[in-house]
This record gives structure tokens, sequence and C-alpha cells, in this order.
């Protein structure tokens, strides 16, 4: 069976996860299912669609906004966050 | 000789690829995953390691993505985003994002075989993380090792739900309720068909086994009406109705969970033919869906299209599209091959099964009577019900165009890819007429394929 060998963090917190998730998939196998809040009524939204489509599951990867955590493949020592509002 | 380039390498894409290869011409197969097989083949990586159970048949995918890598004529772009394609004087340009870099494709001919994704429908609660579609939850399974959730309901309508939920039980999870909106012996409207199909009821009762083995409690007339979630904002339950004929609750219980997978069949991703300027029409389900000849052309000579943009109808049509399309656009660049009248026979059989399912599970008006005032229509920007109805009462806006520039429904970043199908139906019900395919056809049309970063767009010029 699989085995994790990266680790990330999230918030601060650190993840581990295996080479080739997701962002989104890593996070949710942690249990962390909030991803963002909205813009307007500040609303916890995880992911949906999981293939890129609904752009619910936006993300903070290194500073840069907008990234979608069900596309963006883990890699070690990323540090992810929370999108609150519309960007960073 | 020119290349023929193809986007999309699910079913169709892998086929067609194979098929144009195999007439002697050069290929371009332009794809967005990371790895080869589209969704239905979803593999994960080495890593993460092949899911036991998630596939019915691994084999045949497995055999067309090493045929695709073996076959010299065929280059792969992989973990390629196509964000602007636009068509002129027979030249179609497509403005390619890959690793960051924007590369641009000049070419007369085209295969297109971009897919489709879930089909949703709002109600109230459905943007409460660990509410999803049924597709993503199992894109996680596939691609990632990953089960959204312990408890699991699985619910909506079509055949699609079945290996949803054999999934989630292979993968160790429970699976509280699976729910089916129409009733239990729909596909005996179709019984010739479905015979004519065998090997598809073997594969229905591979799933139906799985799912009675773990003693699943399976209901039909039935569907997730409204989501709850607990303190922390996550989802906590579900209520479940049974329903009417035409999707109106009747009796509603509560059912704790932490997954709910919800989803209505599909939509077709006509994004890219869109742009192109391809013609669209509305299908029997009413989702939009590109025009085609019977040698796979679009409106657009030397625009080809295959699998699920033509109309949704599984893999294996998919595939049967696939390699008539591949084929056509061979002919296209001037290799000595045709389309065999076998090969139209299997389409058309796959055809006439894709029909009876279509025919078997559909999405009834019913579905708006469970929407609250305070229900978001589109996750995007925000807009509830209530917006919507009153850019129609109060600001007069008399079609479903109207309404999303008033609202801005359907003008987020995924473009209406999830509401405007909905927004669409809700306007027309709330000025009781019957939407038009023009409205249909519009609600489908994007400007920009796929959001990108303007950063890349400087570096690139």
């Amino acid at each position: 069976m699989s085995q994790s060998n990266l680790e990330f963090t999230f918030e601060g917190q650190k993840i581990t996860a295996i080479s080739g998730q997701s962002v989104g998939a890593a996070l949710l196998a942690a249990n962390q299912r909030i991803l963002r809040k909205t813009r307007f009524n500040e609303n916890e939204r995880g992911l949906f669609c999981g293939i890129g489509v609904c752009f619910d599951c936006l993300v903070v990867v290194d500073g840069v906004g907008n990234q979608r955590a069900c596309l963006i493949e883990v890699k070690s020592g990323m540090r992810v966050q929370r999108q609150v509002g519309s960007d960073a | 000789m020119h290349n023929v380039v193809i986007v999309g390498a699910g079913p169709a894409g892998l086929s067609a690829a194979i098929a144009a290869a195999a007439a002697g011409a050069p290929v371009l197969l332009i794809d967005n995953n990371p790895r080869l097989g589209g969704q239905y083949w979803r593999l994960a990586s080495d890593a993460v390691g092949e899911q036991g159970g998630q596939h019915y048949d691994l084999a045949t995918g497995l055999m067309l993505i090493n045929a695709v890598k073996a076959r010299k004529e065929i280059t792969v772009l992989s973990g390629a985003q196509i964000w602007s394609a636009t068509h002129k004087d027979g030249i179609n340009t497509l403005r390619v994002i890959q690793n960051g870099v924007e590369k641009i494709i000049n070419t007369a001919n085209l295969v297109l075989c971009t897919g489709a994704y879930d089909r949703t429908l709002p109600f109230p609660g459905w943007d409460i993380p660990g509410v999803m579609t049924p597709g993503g939850l199992q894109s996680l399974l596939k691609g990632h090792g990953v089960l959204a959730g312990k408890r699991v309901v699985v619910a909506g309508s079509g055949p699609f739900l079945l290996p949803v939920a054999a999934g989630v039980i292979k993968a160790g999870g429970e699976v509280v309720e699976l729910l089916e909106a129409n009733k239990s012996n729909r596909w005996l409207l179709s019984p010739f068909v479905m015979l004519e199909n065998i090997a598809k009821l073997k594969e229905a009762f591979y799933y139906i086994k799985t799912i009675s083995q773990a003693k699943v409690r399976d209901r039909f007339s039935s569907a997730v009406v409204a989501a709850y979630k607990n303190s922390e904002g996550i989802l906590e339950s579900v209520d479940v109705a049974k329903i009417s004929r035409n999707f109106k609750i009747k009796k509603v219980r509560n059912v704790k969970c932490d997954v709910a997978a919800v989803g209505w069949g599909f939509t077709a991703d006509t994004s890219i033919a869109g742009a192109l300027g391809c013609s669209q029409i509305v299908a029997k389900d009413g989702g939009v869906v590109v025009k085609t000849d019977e040698n796979q052309q679009s409106s657009i000579a030397g625009i080809f299209v295959a699998g699920e943009i033509t109309g949704i109808g599984g893999a294996e049509l998919s595939m049967a599209e696939g390699v008539i399309a591949g084929i056509s656009a061979a002919q296209f660049v001037g290799c000595k091959v045709e389309v065999l009248k076998a090969h139209r026979k299997r389409r058309a059989k796959k055809q006439r099964f894709a029909d009876a399912l279509i025919k078997s599970y559909p999405v009834k008006a019913g579905w708006i009577t469970w929407l609250n005032e305070q229900t978001l229509i589109c996750r995007c920007e925000e807009v509830s019900t209530q917006d919507l109805k009153q850019a129609i009462s109060e600001l007069g806006a008399t079609d479903s165009r109207t309404a999303k520039l008033l609202t801005r429904c359907g003008m987020g970043l995924c473009q209406g890819r999830i509401c405007g199908r909905s927004v669409v139906d809700l306007v027309a019900s709330e000025l009781n007429i019957s939407p038009t395919d023009t409205d249909r056809i519009s609600a489908a049309n994007r400007p920009i394929i796929s959001p990108i970063p303007l950063g890349v767009l400087a570096a690139g010029e």
C-alpha cells in the first residue's frame, strides 16, 4: 500500500501526502475539509467537483491565490493557506 | 503531412489518436491532466499506486494508454491547459499553457474530445463542505487513493451512481444511503436495447453485487433535498425525501453523514468547440452538445468531435466515435483511409444504449420546489434564488441572459459551468415559459476557456 512521502503545511500545520496527490486530496485525507471562505457571506467551501470545473476549492499556495486545490499537485515544503475572499 | 491535433486523452481522444496514427498521420495529443486516461480511466500516480476495485475495465484503458505511448507517430502534451481557441480562415489557433509557459498551436484540423463533468442541481446547503459531485468523489478514489469521508450518501440520478457507491464500499467506506430519484424499473422502457447491450447490464450487476453485499440501504424515487452543517461549518446531515414522479417532495427524514455525493448525469464540456464557432444543439436531456455529421465532423470543416461533447453516452460510445473521428481527421490531412461500415454499426449500437439511458433517467422540473429564497444558485458569485427572482419580478428580466447580467449569476470563475443549466430552467420556470434552445446554448458558451494568471500572458507576449 502507498506511503506518505511528502510534507507540506496548511495554515501552518504539518500535513503528510503522497507524491502525485493533489493538495485537495491530501487535505481531505488529513480531514481538512474547509479550503476557503467566500467573499460576500464568508461561507465555508471545500472540494466540490474535484476535477477543476467549479473553482470552489481555491487556496493560496506559497502566497499565490486562486489555485485550485483539486488540480495542483502537492510539492514538498509547499505552504498552503485558506483563501479568504477573492484573493490572498 | 500535417499533424492531426487531438484535444483530450480520455476514451474518445485515445481512440482517435490510435486510429489516426494507424492511418499514418502524425498526431499531437493535448491533455490537461498529468496522466493519460481522462476522467474514466483516471490513474493514480506511481507513488499512490493503483486503487483496487475502482475501475471496471481498466484493461481496455491501459491497452489504449500503452498503445498511445508506444506509437512514435503520437506526441503527447500532458498537463497542458488550453485557455483560448479561435478559428479564422480555416486555421484553428490554440493557446496552451504547460508548466507556466504558453505555446501557440496553429492547425487546420482538430479532433475535440473534451468530455463532460457532473451535472449538479442547487438545493439548500449544497455549498457546504462535504457536499460534492459523485465524479469528484470518484476522482479522489481513482486518482489520489483518498476516500472523502466515512459515512457517505450517494444520490441523484443515473447509472453512474452505482460505480461511485461500489467504489466507496471497496475503499472501506460506508454508503449510508444510495438514492435514485427515478423509479426502479425505468430501464425496462427499452428492453431490446438493453438485451443488445448485455455487457453493460453485466457491468451494472457487478456494481449491484458489491452494493448489496454491503447491505446498503438503496431507495428509488428518493433524493437529497437539503444539507446541514455543524458549528464548524462542515456537513453534518442531509434531508432525504421521498419524491413524486415529477420530483416534488412527499416525505422527509434526516440522515447523518459526512459526505453527500449528489449528481444528475453529466454536462458536456463544449467550451473549446463553442469558442471555435462549432454549431451546438440541445440534446434530449436538455444539455448542450456539439453538432456532428456521420464522420464526426462538426459544422466547421476540419474540426472533428467525439465522445461526451457530442452527447452523453459513456466510455464505449466515446471510443466508437473516437475511432471514426481519428480516421476522418487522418483522411482530412491526406491519409488514404476510410471509415468502415463496422465502425458505424458499433457506434449506432452504443448510441441506442445511450439514448435508452437518457430516457430512463430524466431530471424532472420539480427540483425547483426544493429551493428556498436563500438557496445559492451561483456558488461563485453567491447569488441566491431570491436575487434571481428579484431580477425578474422587480428589474424586468425576461430571459436568462438578462437575469445573468443583472445578478452576476454565472459570471464568476467557473463561468456558469456549474449553474448555467439550472439558471436557464429557473428563469423560465419563474416566467412560466419553456427555455429556448438559444437560451440553453448561450448559457453554455464562454469567452475564456480557462482563467489564467495575467503574468503568464505578459510573459508570453
